[in-house]
């Protein structure tokens, strides 16, 4: 129940805030939005001892039971530390976005999409059941979609979301689908009992596909290269939103599915390959594109990819404790799952804080582009303060908590690039593209507070006049850079009580051998990792300096290169690419629609009557008189006749012949109701034919291309072929007795001596009924025709 | 016996797909006519055409022709009888609006 | 009381009758039309209680023995159908009141719609391959009378060509009829189906088989049938444009369903095999032309050849899954396509154009009109817990058990094709700068908004009552998986 409830207050929040709203007003409702967080955070913090006791909370209420999709909930240490980051960054961010949004904007929306977020992030993290967690997923897209677009009248606004939206719900898709198959494969949606299936998995054939299919969910919403291109589109959302959504929680939730299946697929080598070459390769792509931004939330959003690709990478080096070939001691390499954790909440504190500090740059100054900024350190003292420790910590330096966390990362690097795992050989050069990215780092954290804080200032180039934040604004960063300074000097409680539970819950045997929560010290002696930071300071000082001469190299393939471009051409073409087919087939023709159905027709039918081999005419004749021999004669000229006469009338009398000649064939087989309605009917028909002719033109010879006439006489012989043979074949399969044998006691149960007319008067007098009808309906239809028409200049149209 | 009968529902099918294959409204029309001449005669020749007498119980004493088919086919002419009659009047007011009997300028010109 | 199952057949077809005698008087017409709608509701309501508690309902008209006379059976299937049916008439014709004008009004709009109602129900419940065909040309003859009314320009241009492909579909029809009562000598589908499972489905019966999947695949526009259905359906007014495009391909869906389930189930390497892969090929197809246009209807009209693949995808792969994901997924597809076309309307109502590309920042002056859109499109796409996601999942479901792992995955993969395409619409029509409007008045707008709001609302309920909807869609699905309890209600009476 507890479980649900933390679940679910946000949407019950969101749903009563419209009213709410209209009772406070403005002034007070973000108040009462980040009263939700706030007391979520405090109830999940009176959680912590029993989590860290290895107790799980756990509720589960039908949905769908037969199904297996359940609302089944679980607090465990894995969902606790996003948990936290959820509410608590998410309390800081309702505090801030008090003072940054204006009353003049629409902040009930604002708050419930933001509401609605928070309810399906703690959804994601702390659904047991696959279908929960998928459609938590799906929500958080959603609700990212929404506030990408806050402000929905800016192009690019609207470009972003699009793009965040599709790049996400395909990944959930494709998430979908390999959850689908571990359904297939375990008959459960449950997530705790699947990973409990973990042996008898192995070596399904399925396993792998259902893995690469969840790891695109992870690293569409986690922005691993190449899918992190919406990332920096994103950014046109409101600033709080950007430090919430996609920096501190919702591109998380990728690394959250990661851990979360790291007992299932840890071990495999495709699962450590995918993960760590995933996570290098986004890590220095996204460091190197950094550098080049002008945009300080640009330069945050691909310094967030980076640190994303870096955190997966952790994830793929700890997956190897669960590898049975690894060599050496799991617990080491586990370390590096510890390190990942880690490095998720630092990132969370200065990213969040750094987010905040751009936002409140924009506020005051107008602008966020660094070419038009400088020098605000005198105006902005506080400010300034904050960026130094965000950058810092980012850059990993001491006494910040990233530097603790970096250090970290380089020795599990190191640890793989030396134990050599999957003697792939390409480990060797983790540590050394890790190293180079962090060198990048510490360029661009430069960059921060250079070319904001200090250097000229260039007050021509903004409006206003700078000055300091309100003191407001000021809290929520404040409380985050007082984090970031005393998690670097208690760590280990985090450790503890936060990380501790979670590693358990990711590497649940082994922790039960050993104890994977490592000492965390800020000082451990001259080791590589330490001699490492250095390197990274002495070069990225170096090319911080340098970063004019050699900016050309943005300028050269490939790293001029973006996957954005290949994005916008992909969904260009696309639509062109739709609209060119769609327009080469839908001709509107009416010759094209008769030649799609017949074309069909001789493909399928044909193709099937001899495929299935049941062609098979039957060839019999039994005796023909001469009378219905030469009728068989005069109905072939009349009907080919029809094709060449040059008059209408013509080949309206024609017709007529054709259907007197029905009339009289109907003679011959014994059916004389029948002759008598088709004359009755091919007279009315033939008259109404003729009267309207009258009112149409003379018909013009077929003007077609001969190409086009071969085409047409090749689909008719062929249809004309295909039904005789057709025809010809069910002669020969008189297999029933037809049930007509039963009217011919009509006279004894209808009264009736005439069969037929039994047959249509009481046996089937439902469809004559219908038949009537039908009739009825045409009627109308020709009077409606005649009498109703469009109103001259109008959009109504009107009788007669 | 029905193979002579085949055989002209197969020229009967032939000549209708031409004719439905044309720009011309009224050959089209008319090769709607010429298809269900085909139709019928198909359904009565599927139906064990000519075997037995006329189906009226006063006349003979039996075997009778499958009385079935005939009640379909009944039910089916008036039908396409409405269809076609329908379709008539329709093609009036097509030419009377668009001015024009030929159906392959008679479509979606303007591109939605 | 086994005739209830006519009820929803007749009480339509009387209400249009009565309707005939004052076509002047608009009051009384919408009122008269009301009335028989709700009649009829209430008698499908309590039909399905029946077919719930007691099983399949069948009668054999005139009392004759099954497979002398006409036989209508009820089975959950044809009741869904017929009970969703009954409710989105009912949604279109209260948003006609404000929308289709006062000339069509007087020109016996609301009869036809009911004929067509007449026709549709009678499809769903018949169960005699020969009145099928009545029943069809019953709906069809009152929907070329919708589509022709007004005698617009391009209404007329666009009906000729649906007329005429529709005369050459049941010419199609008949034909195979004659083939098969030639071939087994009945016309009552159970007595057929049983016949075909005693003497085993030759050669000849699966060529069959695929006639009548392309004579119902011409109704329910299937790769490559569905040339016809974008022009025509976009040629009448929305209100017509929404019963056709939630009702009328569904027929032929439901016709299909009953061939290659009841009929033909003998064959799957030839007959399921096609459907299949005309199935994904629609998908395909559908997709591609969601994606080319910029115009309202065109976007709307496509997913519905979308949808008709996913359906049809899921009945091919003949287990429970597949079968009962295909029925969650018809039921939902005509629910949200109805609400789908009402929004549109209303959208066009306000801007006067279906061109996305002149319209913009409804969002500010309409905000209702924007949620019920969006959560419209999001339950389309399939976003949980909304209705389009639990069929869709056991389609999938259906899929991987059956060893076709590509096609669920392209089932999957359109929906977000599914989602792009309407996000589209909310993003150029919703979002952006506001673009001059024809606008309308407040009444129009709320007469037009409140039905669409409504029906969109039931998707949800459908997408959340999910769990008391299964019982119903469980049997649905079993019936169509075992044929012989189908056959047994019909023959055994």
């Amino acid at each position: 129940m507890y479980a649900v409830f933390v679940i679910f207050l946000p949407f019950i929040m969101a749903a009563l805030l419209p009213p709410v709203h209209r009772l406070i007003g403005d002034r007070l409702i973000g108040w009462y939005v980040m009263a939700v967080p706030l007391i979520l955070f405090a109830a999940l913090v009176r959680l912590i001892p029993r989590i860290a006791d290895g107790e799980i909370v756990s509720a589960s209420y039908a949905w769908i039971p037969d199904a297996g999709i359940d609302l089944a909930v679980r607090i465990d240490g894995l969902g606790m530390i996003f948990a936290l980051l959820i509410t608590g960054v998410g309390t800081l961010v309702a505090l801030y976005s008090i003072y940054y949004l204006s009353p003049r904007e629409s902040l009930g929306h604002f708050y419930v999409y933001l509401l609605l977020f928070m309810g399906a992030m703690l959804g994601v993290v702390f659904s047991d059941n696959l279908m929960l967690l998928y459609t938590f997923w799906e929500l958080t897209s959603i609700s990212s979609f929404l506030l990408i677009a806050f402000w929905y009248h800016r192009k690019g606004s609207r470009y972003g979301a699009q793009k965040a939206m599709l790049i996400t719900v395909m990944g959930g898709v494709s998430m979908l689908a390999g959850f689908l198959m571990l359904y297939f494969m375990t008959g459960t949606f449950s997530i705790s009992e699947i990973i409990g299936m973990r042996e008898s998995l192995s070596g399904a054939p399925l396993l792998i596909p259902a893995m690469v299919l969840i790891l695109l969910g992870a690293f569409t919403k986690s922005v691993q290269f190449p899918f992190h291109i919406w990332l920096p589109d994103a950014m046109e959302a409101p600033t709080p939103v950007s430090a919430y959504l996609h920096s501190a929680t919702m591109v998380k939730a990728g690394i959250y599915l990661v851990a979360l299946f790291t007992p299932l697929f840890g071990g495999l080598e495709s699962w450590f390959w995918s993960l760590s070459i995933a996570g290098i390769v986004t890590l220095l792509w996204g460091a190197f594109n950094a550098m080049k931004q002008n945009d300080l939330k640009a330069l945050l959003a691909y310094s967030t990819i980076s640190q994303l690709g870096l955190i997966m990478s952790l994830l793929g080096f700890g997956s190897v404790a669960l590898s049975e070939s690894a060599a050496g001691d799991p617990t080491a390499y586990a370390a590096a799952g510890f390190a990942a954790f880690f490095y998720l909440l630092n990132h969370s504190t200065f990213k969040g804080l750094l987010f905040m500090v751009v936002g409140i740059v924009d506020h005051e100054i107008g602008t966020r582009d660094i070419r038009r900024l400088g020098g605000l350190m005198s105006f902005m003292p506080v400010t300034f303060t904050f960026a130094v420790i965000g950058s810092f910590s980012m850059a990993g330096l001491p006494p910040f908590n990233g530097f603790l966390s970096k250090e970290m990362f380089f020795g599990a690097a190191v640890d793989v690039a030396s134990g050599q795992p999957f003697a792939g050989g390409a480990e060797v050069l983790f540590p050394v593209v890790g190293w180079l990215a962090s060198v990048f780092t510490f360029v661009y954290c430069t960059i921060i507070v250079y070319r904001t804080f200090l250097g000229p200032s260039q007050p021509e180039k903004i409006d206003r006049v700078p000055h300091e934040a309100p003191k407001g604004m000021l809290v929520a960063p404040g409380i985050l850079a007082a984090l970031v300074i005393v998690i670097f000097f208690f760590p280990n409680v985090v450790g503890k009580y936060v990380i501790g539970p979670a590693m358990s819950v990711m590497f649940p045997e082994l922790s039960r051998q050993a104890d994977l929560v490592p000492k965390i010290e800020a000082w451990h002696g001259f080791n590589l990792p330490l001699l490492m930071t250095f390197g990274v300071i002495a070069l990225g000082l170096l090319l911080f300096i340098t970063f004019r001469h050699w900016k050309k190299v943005y300028r050269v393939a490939p790293f001029r290169w973006t996957m954005d471009s290949i994005y916008r051409s992909m969904l260009g073409a696309g639509e062109a690419g739709s609209t060119i087919l769609t327009d080469l087939y839908m001709t509107g023709r009416s010759r094209d629609y008769f030649a799609f159905i017949y074309l069909f027709f001789l493909v399928t039918v044909g193709g099937m009557l001899f495929l299935t081999g049941a062609f098979d005419p039957d060839f019999t004749r039994g005796p023909v008189g001469i009378f219905e021999i030469s009728f068989v004669i005069i109905m072939a000229f009349a009907a080919i006749a029809m094709l060449f006469v040059r008059s209408r009338i013509t080949a309206t009398l024609l017709n007529g012949v054709l259907g007197y000649s029905v009339a009289i064939f109907f003679v011959f087989f014994r059916a004389p109701d029948l002759a008598l309605t088709q004359t009755v009917i091919e007279t009315v028909t033939t008259v109404l034919f003729l009267l309207c002719f009258h009112f149409l033109p003379e018909w013009k010879p077929e003007d077609s291309p001969l190409r086009t006439k071969v085409v047409n006489g090749i689909i008719a012989v062929g249809a004309g072929t295909l039904v005789t043979a057709f025809g010809l074949t069910v002669q020969g399969y008189d297999v029933y007795e037809s049930i007509s044998g039963y009217f011919e006691d009509s006279y004894k149960l209808a009264g009736g001596s005439n069969i037929v007319n039994a047959i249509l008067g009481d046996f089937r007098a439902f469809d004559t009924m219908l038949e009537v009808v039908v009739l009825f309906i045409a009627g109308i239809g020709v009077y409606t025709l005649i009498a109703l028409k469009p109103k001259k200049g109008g959009d109504d149209v009107e009788g007669k | 016996m029905e193979f002579h009968m085949i055989i002209l529902v197969g020229i009967l099918v032939t000549v209708a797909v031409y004719l439905l294959l044309s720009r011309n409204m009224i050959r089209i029309i008319l090769g709607t006519a010429v298809l269900s001449h085909a139709v019928h005669l198909l359904l009565i020749t599927m139906g064990g055409a000519g075997e037995g007498g006329v189906p009226l119980l006063r006349e003979s004493d039996g075997p009778y022709a499958d009385a079935l088919p005939q009640a379909l086919i009944l039910t089916a002419i008036v039908i396409s009888f409405a269809t076609t009659a329908f379709l008539l009047v329709l093609a009036y007011r097509t030419y009377e609006e668009s001015g024009s009997d030929n159906m392959n300028t008679i479509r979606r010109i303007d591109r939605e | 009381m086994t005739n209830l199952l006519l009820f929803p057949i007749l009480i339509p077809i009387l209400t249009a009758s009565v309707l005939l005698f004052f076509p002047k008087r608009i009051a009384a017409q919408r009122a008269v039309t009301v009335v028989g709608l709700v009649a009829s509701i209430i008698a499908a309501l309590f039909l399905l209680r029946t077919v719930m508690t007691d099983g399949v309902q069948a009668v054999t008209l005139g009392s004759w023995p099954a497979p002398f006379g006409i036989s209508m059976v009820s089975d959950p299937l044809s009741v869904s159908l017929v009970l969703t049916s009954l409710l989105i008439t009912l949604g279109v014709v209260v948003y006609s009141f404000r929308s289709i004008g006062e000339g069509r009004e007087k020109y016996f709009y609301y009869p036809a719609i009911l004929f067509m109602l007449t026709g549709i129900n009678g499809s769903f419940t018949t169960g005699d391959i020969f009145n099928l065909f009545v029943f069809f040309e019953v709906l069809l003859l009152a929907s070329y009378l919708l589509i022709v009314l007004g005698g617009e320009k391009r209404q007329l241009r666009e009906s000729i060509k649906y007329i005429l492909v529709n005369v050459v579909s049941s010419a199609f029809f008949v034909t195979t009829v004659a083939m098969l009562y030639s071939v087994v000598g009945s016309l009552n589908m159970a007595d057929i189906a049983e016949k075909v499972t005693e003497i085993g489905q030759s050669g000849i019966l699966t060529v069959i088989a695929v006639m009548l999947i392309l004579v119902f695949g011409l109704k329910g526009a299937i790769f490559p049938l569905y040339f016809w259905l974008p022009g025509s359906y976009a040629a009448p007014p929305v209100p017509v444009l929404a019963l056709f495009g939630a009702l009328l391909t569904k027929v032929g869906v439901y016709a299909i369903i009953r061939t290659v389930t009841l009929l033909f189930p003998h064959d799957p390497g030839f007959t399921h095999e096609l459907l299949m892969i005309l199935a994904i090929l629609t998908v395909i197809a559908g997709c591609i032309g969601a994606l080319a246009y910029y115009d309202l209807k065109q976007i709307v009209i496509y997913n519905i050849i979308i949808a008709v693949g996913v359906i049809l995808f899921g009945v091919a792969q003949m287990n429970m899954a597949g079968l009962e994901g295909a029925v969650f997924y018809l039921i939902h597809d005509m629910l949200i396509k109805a609400g789908l076309f009402m929004l549109i309307g209303v959208i066009i109502a306000i801007t006067g154009t279906s061109n996305l590309r002149e319209m913009g920042g409804l969002m500010k002056t309409y905000p209702g009109l924007a949620w019920t859109w969006l959560v419209a499109a999001f339950g389309l796409a399939g976003i949980p817990p909304l209705s389009g996601f639990f069929g869709k999942l056991l389609i999938v479901q259906g899929a991987f058990e059956a060893d076709n792992l590509w096609g669920g995955i392209i089932i999957l993969a359109s929906s977000l094709i599914v989602l792009l395409s309407v996000i589209r619409i909310f993003i150029h029509a919703f979002w952006g700068e506001p673009m001059p409007v024809k606008g309308t008045s407040a009444g129009i707008y709320r007469g037009l908004l409140i039905p669409a709001v409504l029906v969109t609302a039931l998707t949800v309920f459908y997408g959340v009552g999910t769990e008391w909807l299964r019982p119903l869609m469980w049997d649905a699905a079993e019936i169509l998986h075992q044929p012989s309890i189908y056959i047994d209600a019909v023959l055994k009476e």
